[in-house]
This record gives structure tokens, C-alpha cells and sequence, in this order.
């Protein structure tokens, strides 16, 4: 499969885990990560499935290097039907505003017509653990829910070429 | 004399053997800020890079330099024994998500073989010359650690200053366990007057209110407990200079006081006139100044503990016999009514900012060369500065993190730059 990580992050919490994505999911897949600030729109694709991780800032804010991103899309609502992606927030509960950043740009792109896949994984930094072996538990579980959509996919597949 | 362990050869050579994520693919290329020039050499650079103080700007750093040359020598100097800077000693030890971005630089020496010396204070154990010599590149991140002085005070030296002023620093320090310090000599009282309105003054507010079992959990010591708690505390002012709107707080920070068991929080603050309020998307300086009024309206009407805050004033003297007993301050504006504020207390803690430390080896400064190029952290040939050090004692942990990508692509670009006009270069100083 082709995955691509986008990843938005205020203290690099989030980078780091993109870059154990790529370690986890390389052996088997082509595996690219891009820091949103770098995303140009042009490049989304329905090739891809898109693992989208991002931090809240503050008081439920957007983590610096997903802002221009939001901008973007807020600002060209390029249409982004067919798009897939699964969505991976960080936070703090102890703020009320916990893993609001990573809500911030799921809202965005399902209203421009992308569908979120799976289980929406968060982490809470509240008790001082790391995200990373979380969300490493959420892209094992969610790549092996697409591994099952693809076999059911290929059944029915199998299905319809045996009843033709 | 270099210190033996120091050197980059011996220092770097265990983690390298023990480092299982030696074959980490290098992410750079895909970064459009480090894009390399087009006629970049095709091997990638493995320059010897020395990194001084290991807080979040040295330890961004290393991250990046480390993601664009996979091979380079990067070693962290340290005068304490354990990393992380004020992410350890600054930190409100109950802030534990923001404690945790020490574990993403934990990876830095677990498993990226990146090295680093404690104990190793850069200016004595080891000269900057010293250090310059056996490295291709050196980068200073050694932050700002002395607590910035209230001049007015520092009264004439014939009235020295009463005993019961501590500095934020200090006591941030002392509240997380750094080996310098100790509770000797302090006294907080029963009334205590904080001066500053930033998140530091926040965080000296809630910790003073915090419960001694709940201090206990986060590792605080038993003696720096009992001489928080001694008072008992029972009265916290706290003055700022400038309107609550632009107060140097972050919104959340106010809100997490509201969480604070059996307190009664008061303010001065002239409410903004409601036309002056824009109701569906407020600036900040509306936010602000809404925290503080929820704070307060959301407080008991009688409490054991009360917070007062003082917005617009400036400190002028503090005045007493041997300790000090009282505080006064005039209106920023002069104009303001009432144009003096006075106070009781116990004790005054400063939350007023940081600066160098008197007698520090190391100032920015004095080392920074005539053509230095301090927005992208050059001081001078092969020397760099970043963070705090670099930009002064403002901006949280994530601003270190951008601090140190701009001077890390500073630094790519010229080390790959001289490659390029002359490959040898690195090779033979070898
Ligand atoms: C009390 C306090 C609380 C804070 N709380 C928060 C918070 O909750 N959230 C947040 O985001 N930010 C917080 N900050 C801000 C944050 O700590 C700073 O932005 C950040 O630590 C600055 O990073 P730095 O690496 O430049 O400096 P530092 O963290 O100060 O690191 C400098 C390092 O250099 C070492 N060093 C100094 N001189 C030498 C020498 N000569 N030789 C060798 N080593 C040397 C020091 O030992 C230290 O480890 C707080 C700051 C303070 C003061």
C-alpha cells in the first residue's frame, strides 16, 4: 500500500511519531512522511492513503506546522472527494480543549469531501507518556482493518467472477 | 587539557555500537527548508558537531542536524549531570505533557547516536577554544539562567535589600530537585507577593496552592514542601505591570487556576466596556481579559486561600527591617488612579524574566564577531548560537523548535557550501 503521513506538530511530538510510522509500516509499504507545512494540495491523491497526525497548542489550537496547511485548504476548498485518510490527535487532558488541533483539521477535510478510515486514535499526554507506542497499537489495528476490507474486496471480487 | 571522555572520538564510539537505529532512512530530502543546493555533493556531509547546553534548543538541534546528515559526529555538552535544561529545572513539575517532550530527546542518545557529556561546563572543564578546535562546528544553546533583578529594589547600599526576595528561578528551580539548590534561608509566609504577570508568575501561584500530597506525587521534596507550606499560605498578590488584555499570561494557564480547590481569586481589572468586545471572535487581548474575569467570577465567594490580581502596576521598593514586610508599587501610567499601590507581605517572589548570568564565560555578545549573522544564530566562522542564548529569555519549548530548524538549515548550508568549494575541507582536519 502507499501511505503518506502528514504530520503537524507545535513541540515535535508529533514528528516523532511519524517518523516511527515510517519504521513500523516501511517493510511492507511505500511509506512517505511530509510535514503539513510542506503540502502542496496539487500532490493529494486518491492513490494514497493518508495517515493524518497532529497536536493541539495552547488552548485548542492548531500546532504551528499545520497552520499554512488549514490556511490552504481553507482558502482554495480544493475538493477532496475519494481521498482516505485515518486520523491520530494528540493532547492533554487536563486542558478541556484536548486533541482539539487534530479535530481542527479532520472538520476540514471531511467537509471538502474526504472520508476518514477507522478508529480516530488519540493520545493524552496528561500522565506523561509518550504517543508513540499508541499510536503504533492504532496503525497496526487500522492497517489490518484495510487489510480485511481489501481481502472482503477481493472476495466479492471472487464472487463476481465466479457467478459471471 | 580536554577532558578525555570528552572527546568526540571516544565520546561518540559506545553509542554508535549501541545504536539499533543505525539504519533510520534520513528524512531531510523530503523537507523543502533543507533542500540542498543543486550542485550538493552526493555523499552527505558527517561533519563533527559540538552542541553546548542540552535544553530543547541544543537538543532541536541535534534532531535536525541529525535527520540531514545521518553520519555526523554530534555530541551534547552539558555542565549538569542530567540533560534538558529548564525542561527539567524551569517546568512546573505537574506539567507533565510538556515534561514529556524530554522523552522525544531521550531517542537523540538511545537510539540516533547522538552523545552526551554531563557534568562539562563549556568555559572551565572545557574551553569554547578548546572546544572549537577538536569540532567542525560548535553551537551554543546555552540558554539565559540568572533571575533578571527588580533594579528599584537593589535600594542604596546603605539600606540593603531586606531578606524574603526570591527569585522565580530559584524557586522553580528548588521545586524541581536541582542539586544547587536548597531550601535554606527561605521563608514564604503566610502573604507572598508575586511580581510579573507571565506564565511563570502562573505557575509560582498554582504550585504555592497546591496541596502538599499533590506535590508529594510529582516528586517535589519533603523539605521543599514543608517550606512552601509553612505559612500556611494564606494570601498570593499578584502584579503586573501592563493592562490584563496584554498581560504576558496564556490563556490556558489562567483557566488551569480555576482548578484550584478553596480559592477566592479577586482582580482590579477595569472591565472592557462591552462595546469594545467583539462577541464572536474575540483577539486575544479580549480572551485574555475574559479568562481573568471567568477566573474570578468563577471563584467562591469565601475561601482560606485568596489570590489578588494587580493589574498596571510597576515595582518600586520593597521596605522592612531584616525581612521584608512591605511592597509598593506607582501606576505604569502615570496618569492612572491610584497612582501608588502598597502591599503586606511576607515574602516577594520576582517572575520579571531572565538574563546572563554575572561572570558567565560564555555571552553572546562578546563572543558574536563583527560580521555575525544572529537571525540565522552565525556568531562566526563555524560558530552558532540558538534559543534562549540567541534570542533572549522569551518564548516557550515549541519556539526552540522552530529556533532550531532556522539555525540548523543555517548551519547545513554552509558546512555543504564549503564541502562543495572544497571537499578535502572536512576531511582534513581530521
Ligand atoms: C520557570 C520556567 C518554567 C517554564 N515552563 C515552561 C512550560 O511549561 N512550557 C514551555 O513550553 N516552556 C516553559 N518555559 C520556557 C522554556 O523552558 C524555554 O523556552 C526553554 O527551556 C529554552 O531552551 P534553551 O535550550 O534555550 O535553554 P535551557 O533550557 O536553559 O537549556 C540550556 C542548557 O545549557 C546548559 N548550560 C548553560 N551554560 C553551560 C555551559 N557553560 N556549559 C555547558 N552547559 C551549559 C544548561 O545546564 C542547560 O541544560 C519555562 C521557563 C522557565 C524559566
Amino acid at each position: 500500500m502507499n501511505f503518506v503521513i502528514l504530520y503537524g506538530t507545535e513541540s515535535g511530538n508529533a514528528e516523532t511519531v511519524a517518523d516511527d510510522l515510517v519504521d513500523e509500516l516501511s517493510a511492507d509499504n511505500d511509506v512517505q512522511s511530509i510535514d503539513m507545512t510542506d503540502v502542496e494540495l496539487d500532490t493529494l491523491t486518491a492513490d494514497a492513503f493518508y495517515l493524518v497526525v497532529c497536536s493541539t497548542h495552547g488552548d485548542g489550537g492548531l500546532p504551528a506546522s499545520a497552520v499554512p496547511f488549514a490556511e490552504v485548504l481553507d482558502a482554495e476548498q480544493p475538493d477532496l472527494t475519494g481521498i482516505r485518510y485515518a486520523m491520530f490527535g494528540l493532547g492533554d487532558s487536563s486542558y478541556e480543549t484536548y486533541s482539539r488541533g487534530s479535530e481542527r483539521i479532520d472538520e476540514r477535510l471531511t467537509a471538502l469531501g474526504a472520508t476518514r478510515v477507522g478508529d480516530y486514535g488519540r493520545h493524552d499526554a496528561s500522565d506523561g507518556s509518550l504517543p508513540n507506542d499508541t499510536a503504533l497499537e492504532w496503525v497496526r489495528n487500522l492497517v489490518a482493518g484495510l487489510d480485511a476490507d481489501a481481502d472482503a474486496d477481493a472476495d466479492l471480487d471472487d464472487v463476481a467472477a465466479v457467478a459471471r | 587539557m580536554v577532558n578525555e571522555t570528552a572527546t568526540p572520538a571516544e565520546a561518540a564510539a559506545p553509542a554508535e555500537a549501541a545504536a539499533p537505529g543505525a539504519a533510520q532512512p534520513a528524512e531531510a530530502p523530503l523537507s523543502a527548508a533543507s533542500t540542498p543546493p543543486a550542485a550538493a555533493p552526493a555523499a552527505p556531509a558527517a561533519p563533527r558537531v559540538a552542541i553546548v547546553g542540552a535544553g530543547p534548543a541544543g537538543c532541536y538541534t541535534a534532531q535536525f542536524l541529525r535527520k540531514r546528515w545521518p553520519d555526523a559526529s554530534i555530541v551534547i555538552y552539558d555542565r549538569h549531570d542530567a540533560p534538558y535544561g529548564l525542561i527539567r529545572y524551569g517546568v512546573a513539575p505537574d506539567h507533565l505533557g510538556t515534561k514529556a517532550i524530554a522523552k522525544q530527546f531521550d531517542r537523540l542518545f538511545a537510539r540516533d547516536r547522538v552523545q552526551f557529556v554531563g557534568a562539562t561546563d563549556i568555559g572551565t572543564t572545557i574551553t569554547l577554544e578548546q572546544l572549537q578546535a577538536e569540532f567542525d562546528v560548535v553551537v551554543l544553546a546555552t540558554g539565559l539562567w540568572a533571575d533578571r533583578v527588580i533594579d528599584s529594589f537593589q535600594t542604596d547600599a546603605s539600606a540593603p535589600v531586606p531578606s524574603g526576595v526570591y527569585g522565580s528561578g530559584r524557586l522553580t528551580r528548588l521545586i524541581n530537585g536541582h542539586p544547587a539548590e536548597s531550601t535554606e534561608g527561605l521563608h514564604i509566609g503566610r502573604r507572598t507577593v508575586i511580581v510579573g504577570n507571565g506564565n511563570v508568575a502562573a505557575d509560582l501561584v498554582r504550585l504555592m496552592l497546591t496541596s502538599a500530597e499533590v506535590l508529594a506525587s510529582h516528586g517535589v521534596t519533603a523539605d521543599v514542601i514543608a517550606a512552601l507550606t509553612a505559612g500556611p499560605l494564606e494570601h498570593i498578590d499578584v502584579v503586573g505591570r501592563s493592562p490584563a488584555g496584554v498581560a504576558k499570561f496564556d490563556v490556558a494557564m489562567i483557566k488551569e487556576l480555576a482548578k484550584l480547590p478553596d480559592v477566592r481569586f479577586t482582580s482590579d481589572s477595569a472591565e472592557p466596556p462591552a462595546s469594545a468586545v467583539t462577541p464572536d471572535a474575540p483577539t486575544l487581548d479580549q480572551a485574555k481579559a475574559a479568562a481573568i474575569r471567568d477566573l474570578v467570577d468563577g471563584s467562591p465567594a469565601t475561601a482560606s486561600r485568596t489570590v489578588a490580581f494587580h493589574f498596571g502596576f510597576t515595582p518600586d521598593r520593597v521596605s522592612g527591617g531584616e525581612r521584608v514586610e512591605r511592597v509598593t508599587f506607582r501606576a505604569t501610567d502615570p496618569t492612572a488612579l491610584p497612582a501608588t499601590l502598597e502591599l503586606a507581605a511576607d515574602s516577594v517572589c520576582t517572575a520579571v524574566g531572565f538574563t546572563e548570568t554575572a561572570g558567565a564565560l560564555l555571552r553572546r555578545d562578546a563572543i558574536a564577531s563583527p560580521t555575525a549573522d544572529l537571525e540565522h544564530g552565525r556568531l562566526a566562522d563555524g560558530l552558532y548560537c540558538v534559543g534562549w542564548f540567541r534570542r533572549g529569555p522569551v518564548g516557550t519549548i515549541p519556539a526552540n523548535r522552530a529556533d532550531a530548524r532556522t539555525v540548523a538549515d543555517a548551519i547545513i548550508a554552509d558546512v555543504e557550501a564549503a564541502l562543495h568549494t572544497s571537499p578535502q575541507l572536512i576531511k582534513e582536519t581530521r
